[in-house]
C-alpha cells in the first residue's frame, strides 16, 4: 500500500496509466468514505490523493458556464459567490454530513461514490452538470447522467480522474431548490429528494428541471413532468405533479421507508420544491 | 428520626447545591484519562475478528497470512489459547454473563470473537485481522421473535420472577365493563456508549493492572481474578472515567478477557480498542419484546385487571429475558395484576441490563396501553391515571416509602399547559398546517440498593479523606459523592479529597440500577458520620477540650470544627482535637446496604409524569418532538445541575427509543445491518428541542438514611410512551411498535 | 508493503516530523503516536464527531483523514484549545454549564464549537444545534451542550465589544 500526494496532474495521471488490477489505485479526495467502504476487506494497493493537484480545486466562471475543480469540497460550494441557480446545490451541500465532512469532502468524491442516495446528485443533475474525465490518454465529457450508469457505478476508466465538473450556461433568473426527506433532522440517509432549476416569467415556469435522488437506483430526471410544468403558476404548478408524470421512478422498499411511501413522499417533496423557488424560498 | 432532619438544616450545607462537577477541567480539557488513553511502554495492540455469520463452525483461519504481514506478533485462536481459570460458560457469580473466548470453534452469533491478532501497531493488528479471511460452516441463523418455540423463563432480567400475580386475574376480566387486549413490540437496541469497550492490560509476574472502563470495580476485581485463577487482590483495575455504559460495562465480556489472556502469554502490556461495529455483538444489548397487554375497566372507569404479558429474545447459550412485563407492578391501582414472561432463543449475543432494563419497553407499551383504555372509556389520559392512582403498592399492598406522582402530574400539566386537551385524535395544528399531538405518560423506576463500604479520614491538618471505588459513567459521581461525604465530615468541598474509581478502596457496589449514589452515598455517609464520631470522642473525653464533658451525641460537626450541640460558642477546629490527641488520623469506617425488614415494609420507587408534544407533516408524516415536560419526584436531590443533566439524558433516550433506535438484523446471515451510527439512529443535536425538567419536592424517611432515590434510568420511562401517544393524537394512528417511523403513519392516512 | 512516508504536522503550534504508513489515520498519529489523547475515537465511520479536529482552519473528523492527507498541516486538538490552568472561554462554559456527562464527546465538541464561534460569533439555538449536528452525545447533555456554546458565544461578544 502506498499513498501518493501529485501535486500535478500529469503526475496523477501517470500514477493512474498502466496500472495491473493487482494493486488497484483508489483516487481519493476528502477520503472520507474510503476507511468505512472497505468493510473487511484487507487493504490493498495505492491510495491517489488528488487534493494538492494544481488547479483541482474551487469554483469559477469559465465562459458562460462555471467549473466546480474536482477536488472543491462542499464547504467551497457553501461559501462560493455563486447564482442563485446554485441554490439547491449549496442546500444540498448542507445536508452532505456535517460540517466536518463538508469541509473534507468533495463534490466529484459524491458523485464518485455513485450512491443512490447522494445528496449531492439531484441538484447537480438539475444544473445539467456535465462531469470532465481525464487521463493520459486524452480529456473526455460526459454528461452527470452518462457518467453515473448504477448503484455505486460509474462510467469512469481506472485511469481516469474526475478533473471537474462543468455547469453549462444558465439562464438569467433561473433558480435552484432543494429537498431531503428522512426521519431525523440531520446526518440523515434519506428517504427522497428532490432537486430543481426553474426559470421563471411572469410568475410561470418558463423551463422546468426537476430531478428525484433515493427512489431509483439512480437519480433521475422526470422529463415528463418538466414538459408538463412548463407555462404553469405555482398553483397549477402543484396539480401537474402526479404520479403518472413520475412514472420512471421504481422506488423500493427499505429499513428507511416502504416503496408506496417513497412513491408519495416525492409527489410532495416536488411540490415543496417548487414552492420554495416560485415564491423565493430557497436560500443557500 | 432520620439523618435528614439532621443534615438538612446544617450550616454550609454541600448537599442540595447545585455544585458544578469536579471533573469537568479534566473534561474539557482532554487531560480525563479513559481507559484507551492509556500507553505503557512496550505496548502491543490487539484486534478481534468478529464472526460474519451468527451459527456455525469456523472452519479455517489463515493464520499464516495474518503472521506474515509486518508487525504481526501473535495470532491467537482456539488452537493455541492459552487455558483460562475459569470456566467462561461457567456462571460463577450473579452478573456474570457466559461469554466467547475462543474456547472452541463454534460461532453461537455475528460478531462473536473467533480470533485476536496481537501487532506492534494498531494498523498492523488490524490488518492481520483482515488477513484471517475466516472460512465457516454456516447454518441458517434463528432469528426475530418467532424464530424459536418461546420458554417460561425462571426469571424476567437479574434476578426478578418471571411472572408474578396479584389477585385473581381471570374475576378481573370478567368484571370489566370495557377492555382493551393490545400487542405492543420494541426491537432489539445497543447501548453504543461513545467509548467503546477498551482495555489496556499489563501483567507483573502474578499481579495484572487493568485500566478498563467498569460500573463494578470491586466485583469486577473478583470476576477477573477468577477467569485468570489469580487472588482478587492481585488484580488492579483503574477505571477513572467511562465513557458512558448503560449496563454494558458492568458485564465482562469475551474480548477483554482475551486481551488480558494475550498480555499474559506475550508477556506484554496489551491494549484492545472496540470499534463501533463490534459494540454490536459480545457486549450485550437489549433484547426484542412483544408484549401482549389486557386491560379491563369497571363502570367507573377503575382497572379490575391489568394483564401484561411479555415475550422477549434471548441467546441460545445463556438467558437474560427483558423484564418488560415487570413495568406493571407497582403503578396502577387494578384489582388484579399479572405479569407474566416468556423468552425465545434465537442466534444473538446474550441480552443484558441497558438504561432502564424492563421499565424502558415495559413502560413504553403499558402507557400506550392506558392511553388507549382512556380514549375507549372516553375520559382523559390522565385523569384516567389519578382515577387508578395506588395509595399502596397493588397486589402487596405494602406503603410507599414517598410518592409524590400527584404532585408531578399537577406540575408538569401545569407547565406543559395539558387543560383543555381535546380527547379526539386529529383535532390541532398549528400556523404552518403541521398536524400536533399532545400525548403523557407515567414515569416510575424501583428505588433499590446494593451494598457498599467506604473510608473516611480526618487528618491532623483538619482535612479529611473519603475513599470508595465508585464508577463515575458521566452521571457525576465525583462530585455528587464527595457533597455527600463532605456533609457526612463537616467539611467544606474543598478540603476533602475524594478517593475513587480504584480497585484497591472499599467497594462502592454496582453503578446500575439507578441506586450508585444512594448506595455509595450511604457508605460515606456512614464513614464520615463514623469519623466524627470517633473524634467527638477525643474531644468530648479530653478536659482540656472546651468541648469536655459534651457527650459524643453532644456535637455536630460544621466547617471543620466540631460544636457544642446546644452552646453555638462551644468548639473547637478538628485540627486542635486531632493534633492535642497525639496527631494520629481518626478513622471511620461505614457501609450501606438495605435490610430484607426494609425492603420488605415499604414499597420503594421513583415516580414521574411526562408530557409530549409532537408535530407530524400532514403530507410527508415527517414527526419532530417540538415539547417535552417532565415532572420526577426521586427523593433528595443531592446536585440538582446533576439530576437535570440525567433526567434530560433519559427522556433523549427516550425520544431516541420512539423515533430512532432499532437494530436490523440480516434474517439469512443473523448479521446486524445498521451496526454503525450511520444506520443506528441515536438522535443529534438538531432533533431535540423544548426539553423541560421539573424536579418535584419530596422528603422520603425511608427508603435509605439520605433519603436518596434514582434519577439515572426513570427517565426513559414514561417519555416513549408519551410520544407514541403524543403521535397517535396528532394523526389518529395508532402505531403499536418502536421506533415509529415515517411509513408507519402512511397506512393509517 | 507499505512504503513509510516522510510527513510533517504542526499540532497545537508544535512541529512533529515522523514516519507514518499510508494507511495510518490522523486520530491514531494523534493518540498513539503522539500521545494527545484529548480527541477520541467513537465509531471510525466519521459519524460521532469524538475525533474532531481543527485542520487548516477547518474542522474535521480525524478517524477519516490519512496522516498522510494532514502532510504539512496546522492540526489544533483540545489541548491546543486551552489548559487546566488557563481554560478557553467554551471549555469554562462547558464546565460552568454542565455541557458534558461523561466527557468522552467533549473534546470533539469544544474544538468544533471554536470554529462555529469563529464562523458566526452570534449564533442562534438553531445554528448551534445544527452547525454541532455532527457531533454526537448518548448521555445525552444536548441541552446543556447547546446552553454552553450560547453562554460562551456571549461572553465572547462581550469581551470584543468591550476591546473595541
Amino acid at each position: 500500500m502506498s499513498y501518493l500526494t501529485p501535486t500535478t496532474l500529469d503526475a496523477a495521471l501517470g500514477a493512474l496509466s498502466g496500472r495491473d488490477t493487482e494493486a488497484p489505485v483508489s483516487v481519493i479526495a476528502g477520503g472520507t468514505d474510503w476507511f468505512p467502504a472497505q468493510g473487511e476487506r484487507a487493504y490493498n494497493g495505492t491510495l491517489l490523493d488528488v487534493t494538492r493537484v494544481e488547479g483541482m480545486r474551487g469554483v469559477s466562471a469559465v465562459g458562460t458556464g462555471w467549473r466546480i475543480g474536482g477536488a472543491t469540497t462542499w464547504s467551497d460550494i457553501l461559501h462560493a459567490d455563486l447564482p442563485p441557480a446554485f441554490d439547491g446545490l449549496k442546500l444540498a451541500a448542507r445536508e452532505v454530513g456535517s460540517v466536518q465532512i463538508q469541509n473534507a469532502g468533495t463534490v466529484a468524491g459524491n458523485i464518485c461514490n455513485a450512491s443512490p442516495a447522494a445528496d449531492g446528485v439531484p441538484p447537480l443533475l438539475s444544473l445539467d452538470a456535465e462531469v470532465e474525465l481525464t487521463s493520459t490518454r486524452g480529456v473526455r465529457r460526459l454528461v452527470l447522467a452518462e457518467f453515473i450508469t448504477g448503484v455505486r457505478k460509474t462510467a469512469r476508466a481506472a485511469d481516469e480522474i474526475v478533473t471537474a465538473l462543468y455547469i453549462p450556461a444558465l439562464s438569467a433568473g433561473a433558480r435552484g431548490g432543494f429537498t431531503k426527506i428522512g426521519g431525523r433532522k440531520y446526518l440523515v440517509i434519506s428517504v427522497a429528494m428532490v432537486g430543481a432549476v426553474l426559470t421563471l416569467s411572469g410568475g410561470r415556469i418558463a423551463t422546468a428541471r426537476i430531478t428525484v435522488g433515493s427512489a431509483s437506483p439512480v437519480a433521475l430526471r422526470m422529463g415528463d413532468l418538466e414538459n408538463a410544468l412548463v407555462g404553469a403558476d405555482l398553483a397549477e404548478a402543484l396539480e401537474r405533479v402526479t404520479p403518472e408524470r413520475l412514472a420512471a421512478l421504481s422506488p423500493i422498499s427499505d429499513i428507511r421507508g416502504s416503496a408506496e411511501f417513497r412513491g408519495e413522499a416525492v409527489v410532495e417533496a416536488i411540490r415543496r420544491t417548487l414552492t420554495q423557488i416560485m415564491k423565493g424560498q430557497a436560500h443557500g | 428520626m432520620s439523618d435528614i432532619l439532621a443534615l438538612a438544616p446544617r450550616f454550609g450545607s454541600n448537599s442540595g447545591q447545585s455544585l458544578t462537577r469536579r471533573d469537568g477541567v479534566a473534561k474539557v480539557t482532554g487531560t480525563a484519562t479513559f481507559a484507551a488513553d492509556n500507553h505503557p511502554d512496550g505496548l502491543l495492540y490487539a484486534v478481534y475478528v468478529p464472526a460474519t455469520i451468527a451459527r456455525g463452525t469456523v472452519t479455517h483461519l489463515d493464520v499464516a497470512a495474518a503472521k506474515a504481514h509486518p508487525g504481526v506478533v501473535e495470532v491467537i485462536t482456539p488452537e493455541n489459547r492459552p487455558p483460562l481459570a475459569g470456566d467462561p460458560d461457567s456462571k460463577p457469580f450473579m452478573f456474570a454473563f457466559r461469554f466467547e473466548a475462543l474456547q472452541n470453534n463454534t460461532v453461537r452469533y455475528a460478531n462473536q470473537p473467533i480470533a485476536l491478532v496481537l501487532a506492534e501497531t494498531f494498523e498492523a493488528a488490524t490488518e492481520g485481522a483482515r488477513l484471517l479471511n475466516p472460512l465457516y460452516d454456516a447454518q441458517q441463523p434463528r432469528m426475530g421473535l418467532d424464530g424459536d418455540a418461546p420458554f417460561t423463563p425462571e426469571s424476567g432480567g437479574l434476578g426478578l420472577p418471571g411472572t408474578t400475580v396479584h389477585g385473581d386475574i381471570d374475576a378481573g376480566h370478567a368484571a370489566s365493563a370495557q377492555d382493551i387486549d393490545v400487542t405492543y413490540e420494541t426491537p432489539e437496541q445497543y447501548h453504543n456508549a461513545m467509548e467503546t469497550h477498551a482495555v489496556v492490560a499489563q501483567w507483573n509476574g502474578d499481579h495484572v493492572t487493568l485500566d478498563i472502563p467498569s460500573q463494578a470495580i470491586v466485583m469486577q476485581r473478583g470476576a477477573f481474578g477468577y477467569y485468570f485463577g489469580i487472588p482478587p487482590e492481585n488484580v488492579t483495575i483503574r477505571s477513572p472515567y467511562l465513557g458512558g455504559g448503560f449496563g454494558s460495562k458492568a458485564i465482562i465480556n469475551g474480548p477483554q478477557i482475551l486481551a488480558i489472556l494475550a498480555a499474559r502469554m506475550t508477556g506484554r502490556p496489551v491494549k484492545l480498542m472496540l470499534s463501533r461495529d463490534q459494540m454490536f455483538g459480545p457486549s450485550g444489548h437489549r433484547g426484542a419484546t412483544r408484549q401482549r397487554l389486557r386491560i379491563g375497566i369497571d363502570t367507573d372507569h377503575r382497572m379490575t385487571v391489568l394483564d401484561h404479558n411479555s415475550l422477549a429474545t434471548t441467546s441460545t447459550f445463556d438467558t437474560f429475558v427483558e423484564s418488560a412485563a415487570n413495568a406493571s407492578q407497582g403503578l396502577y391501582a387494578a384489582g388484579a395484576l399479572r405479569s407474566a414472561h416468556q423468552g425465545v432463543r434465537i442466534d444473538a449475543g446474550t441480552p443484558g441490563p441497558v438504561r432502564a432494563p424492563g421499565e424502558a419497553p415495559g413502560s413504553a407499551a403499558l402507557e400506550c396501553a392506558m392511553d388507549e383504555m382512556a380514549y375507549k372509556a372516553g375520559i382523559d389520559p390522565l385523569e384516567f391515571r389519578l382515577k387508578n392512582y395506588a395509595e399502596t403498592e397493588p397486589g402487596t399492598g405494602k406503603p410507599y416509602s414517598s410518592k409524590a406522582l400527584r404532585d408531578c402530574y399537577a406540575q408538569g400539566a401545569a407547565r406543559f399547559g395539558w387543560a383543555g386537551r381535546p380527547l379526539a385524535p386529529r383535532q390541532m395544528t398549528d400556523e404552518n398546517g403541521m398536524l400536533v399531538g399532545w400525548g403523557m405518560g407515567t414515569a416510575l423506576f424501583a428505588a433499590p440498593m446494593f451494598a457498599a463500604q467506604a473510608r473516611a479520614v480526618l487528618r491532623p491538618d483538619g482535612t479529611g479523606l473519603v475513599e470508595t471505588a465508585a464508577s463515575d459513567m458521566g452521571q457525576g459521581a465525583w462530585t455528587a459523592l464527595a457533597q455527600i461525604a463532605a456533609d457526612s465530615l463537616g467539611l467544606p468541598m474543598d478540603r476533602i479529597e475524594f478517593r475513587s474509581g480504584t480497585s484497591d478502596l472499599p467497594d462502592a457496589g454496582i453503578a446500575g440500577g439507578s441506586a450508585h449514589t444512594a448506595t455509595a452515598g450511604g457508605a460515606l455517609h456512614a464513614a464520615g458520620t463514623d469519623a466524627i464520631r470517633r473524634l467527638a470522642e477525643l474531644a468530648t473525653g479530653d478536659p482540656d477540650s472546651p468541648l469536655y464533658g459534651a457527650g459524643n451525641a453532644g456535637v455536630i460537626a460544621r466547617d471543620g470544627r466540631l460544636h457544642a450541640r446546644d452552646d453555638d460558642t462551644r468548639s473547637e477546629s478538628f485540627a486542635d482535637i486531632i493534633t492535642r490527641a497525639g496527631g494520629a488520623e481518626v478513622e471511620g469506617k461505614g457501609s450501606a446496604s438495605r435490610t430484607a425488614e426494609a425492603s420488605a415494609a415499604h414499597a420503594m420507587y421513583s415516580h414521574g409524569a411526562v408530557f409530549a408534544e409532537v408535530k407530524v407533516d400532514p403530507d410527508l408524516f415527517q414527526i419532530r418532538v417540538t415539547r417535552l415536560v417532565g415532572a420526577f419526584a426521586a427523593g433528595r436531590i443531592i446536585n440538582p445541575k446533576l439530576t437535570e443533566s440525567q433526567l434530560m439524558g433519559g427522556m433523549i433516550w427516550g425520544i431516541s427509543f420512539a423515533l430512532h433506535e432499532e437494530a436490523r438484523f440480516d434474517q439469512r446471515t443473523g448479521r446486524i445491518m445498521n451496526a454503525d451510527l450511520a444506520g443506528y439512529h441515536i438522535p443529534v443535536n438538531a432533533d431535540v428541542s423544548g426539553l423541560e425538567v421539573i424536579t418535584v419536592h419530596e422528603d422520603d424517611p425511608h427508603v435509605n438514611p439520605l433519603g436518596i432515590k434514582g434519577v439515572g434510568e426513570i427517565g426513559i420511562t414514561g417519555t416513549v410512551g408519551a410520544i407514541g401517544n403524543a403521535i397517535w393524537h396528532a394523526t389518529g394512528t395508532r402505531v403499536r411498535h418502536f421506533p415509529i417511523r415515517i411509513p408507519d403513519l402512511l397506512t393509517g392516512a | 508493503m507499505s512504503k513509510k512516508m516522510q510527513i510533517t504536522l504542526t499540532v497545537n503550534g508544535e512541529t512533529q516530523e515522523l514516519l507514518a504508513e499510508p494507511r495510518e489515520l490522523l486520530i491514531y498519529v494523534l493518540r498513539e503516536r503522539l500521545n494527545i489523547t484529548g480527541p477520541h475515537v467513537g465509531c471510525e465511520t466519521s459519524h460521532c464527531g469524538a475525533c474532531t479536529v481543527t485542520m487548516d482552519g477547518k474542522s474535521v473528523k480525524s478517524c477519516t483523514v490519512f496522516a498522510a492527507q494532514a502532510n504539512g498541516a496546522e492540526i489544533t486538538t483540545i489541548e491546543g484549545i486551552g489548559s487546566p490552568d488557563s481554560l478557553h472561554v467554551l471549555q469554562n462554559a462547558f464546565r460552568e454549564h454542565h455541557g458534558l456527562q461523561c466527557g468522552f464527546c467533549t473534546p470533539g465538541m469544544i474544538t468544533r464549537a471554536t470554529k462555529l464561534l469563529e464562523d458566526n460569533p452570534n449564533p442562534t439555538e438553531e445554528d448551534v444545534r445544527f452547525g454541532m449536528a455532527g457531533n454526537l452525545c448518548r448521555c445525552t447533555g444536548y441541552q446543556n451542550i447547546v446552553k454552553s456554546v450560547l453562554a460562551a458565544a456571549t461572553e465572547l461578544s462581550a469581551a470584543k465589544e468591550a476591546a473595541e
